[in-house]
């Protein structure tokens, strides 16, 4: 048996920070020493795991290889193979809305970045539908996107929401790149990215214009049951859901309202809703698509090798401001409006 | 790693379990379970400690990432007449059965 030792890495992180600011002399160096090591415990990945099994062979550019599993109800990946690329519809929905909205995801990172999947090299997109027995949730497993076919009272299947499915593409992609850590604000900001190009997927394939979008992340994911209208909304984060079961969307949409809390990893499926908030202000006042300058300049911050993988909201809105301006100039409209957008959520950014 | 060995825990000892994360990630489903060890007789404790023990092998530290679902059980407990905290996070895909059973429905009665 292994003595008792305080192991001080299971405070949260974010605790640690506040010890750091208030504690007392040895509190703060204590938790400095910890914050440290928990740091060095979460390194960046780099790209998934894409070699580490045997991965399929990746698509030509500009062109997707998806496989699409089916898990059959069980908790093993990735199931039994179900439609391939270039198959015919199987008539299983969930299936052929996986195989179309990954590849909805994939052009549309191709066309309107020139990105060649998720890790930029043709990464075959394998999705395992059927996952689990009322599965009431999607992920990004390091290797692949898992979708359930939710418990029929609360959520409808994952699939259905192409925002959703890119929601879940689009973490691969930032695990290929900024590999944010995934607990308070860079885990938000995990969360908050992979939520806009999840919205910016849908709108491409809409041929939506900013102010044409209803900006909703998991819209028609929730049953007719359901007082509510999605996940989570980035034009007015908070109004998503208002339930007797679910109760009341918590999104933040200002520093102000900022969640200090230990679930969740720290709230970041809570405090995404703030740089959601800016990303759509942002893009609406720039006008037109948004995936064309807006995401362009969001995009460009993800790949700045600048970002670190701990980033916090205003090293983050101090790169997309630093992109604004080298893209379409200091004096821009697009400088002006991302920078009006950050200071609207209260998120100040660094000199 | 986690640790591989509980702390002692005493009748004063407070459980709390939830599920944590995931796209649809909602506070309400969570739904936090807190067992009060005072209000446990000793079958129901070794239950739960027994459960516990199942956890700790495969408790990792980095939980949850791109929305993946984890169980989170916090353990507020006292330590030489010290208030003392411990969290334990499972990824959902490794839970222990009687984790995700405890979580559920709570202790057995009887």
């Amino acid at each position: 048996m292994t003595p008792f030792r305080p192991v001080a890495g299971f405070i949260p992180p974010y605790l640690l920070d506040r010890i750091i600011e208030r504690g007392s002399e040895r509190q703060r160096a204590c938790a400095r020493g910890t914050l440290q090591h928990v740091r060095q415990l979460r390194p960046n990945p780099g790209p998934p795991g894409l070699q580490a099994r045997q991965a399929p062979a990746p698509g030509r550019p500009g062109q997707p290889q998806r496989h699409i599993h089916d898990a059959e109800q069980r908790m093993e990946l990735p199931g039994v193979p179900r439609r391939s690329e270039g198959q015919a519809e199987t008539g299983d929905a969930a299936v052929d809305e996986a195989y179309e909205a990954l590849g909805d995801t994939y052009r549309f990172f191709w066309d309107a970045y020139g990105r060649d999947s998720i890790d930029g090299r043709g990464f075959a997109l394998i999705g395992t539908v059927h996952y689990g027995d009322g599965y009431e949730n999607a992920f990004w497993n390091g290797e692949q996107m898992v979708f359930g076919d939710g418990d029929g009272e609360i959520f409808q299947r994952f699939t259905r929401a192409l925002e959703v499915v890119a929601h879940e593409l689009a973490h691969g992609v930032i695990e290929s790149e900024a590999a944010l850590v995934y607990v308070n604000q860079s885990g938000a900001l995990n969360e908050s990215i992979s939520d806009v190009f999840g919205v910016l997927t849908k709108q491409y394939r809409l041929g939506q214009r900013a102010d044409q979008a209803d900006w909703l992340v998991g819209a028609g994911l929730l049953t007719e049951r359901v007082r509510g209208r999605a996940l989570r909304s980035m034009a007015e984060p908070g109004s998503a859901y208002d339930d007797p079961l679910l109760g009341r969307d918590p999104q933040p949409a200002h520093m102000r309202d900022f969640i200090v809390t230990r679930d969740d990893n720290g709230g970041v499926h809570l405090n995404s809703g703030i740089p959601n908030r800016a990303f759509y202000l942002a893009a609406t006042a720039i006008g037109g698509p948004a995936w064309e300058r807006a995401g362009r300049i969001w995009y460009d911050t993800l790949l700045d090798r600048r970002l670190p993988n701990d980033a916090d909201f205003a090293t983050f809105a101090g790169l997309t401001l630093t992109q604004a301006r080298a893209r379409f100039g200091d004096a821009s409209a697009e400088a002006r409006a991302v920078a009006e957008a950050w200071q609207t959520v209260g998120v100040e950014i660094d000199p | 790693m986690n640790q591989r060995t509980l702390p002692p825990l005493g009748p004063d000892t407070v459980v709390r379990l939830s599920r944590q994360g995931g796209v649809a990630a909602m506070p309400r489903l969570a739904a936090p379970r807190e067992i009060q060890f005072s209000d446990c007789s000793e079958d129901q404790r070794g239950q739960v400690c027994a459960v516990l023990e199942r956890c700790l092998p495969v408790a990792e530290r980095a939980v949850g990432g791109a929305d993946q679902r984890f169980f989170q059980v916090e353990l507020r407990y006292r330590e030489a007449n010290q208030p003392s905290e411990w969290i334990i996070t499972v990824p959902e895909q490794r839970a222990p059965g009687e984790l995700v059973e405890l979580w559920k429905r709570g202790l057995r009665t009887g």
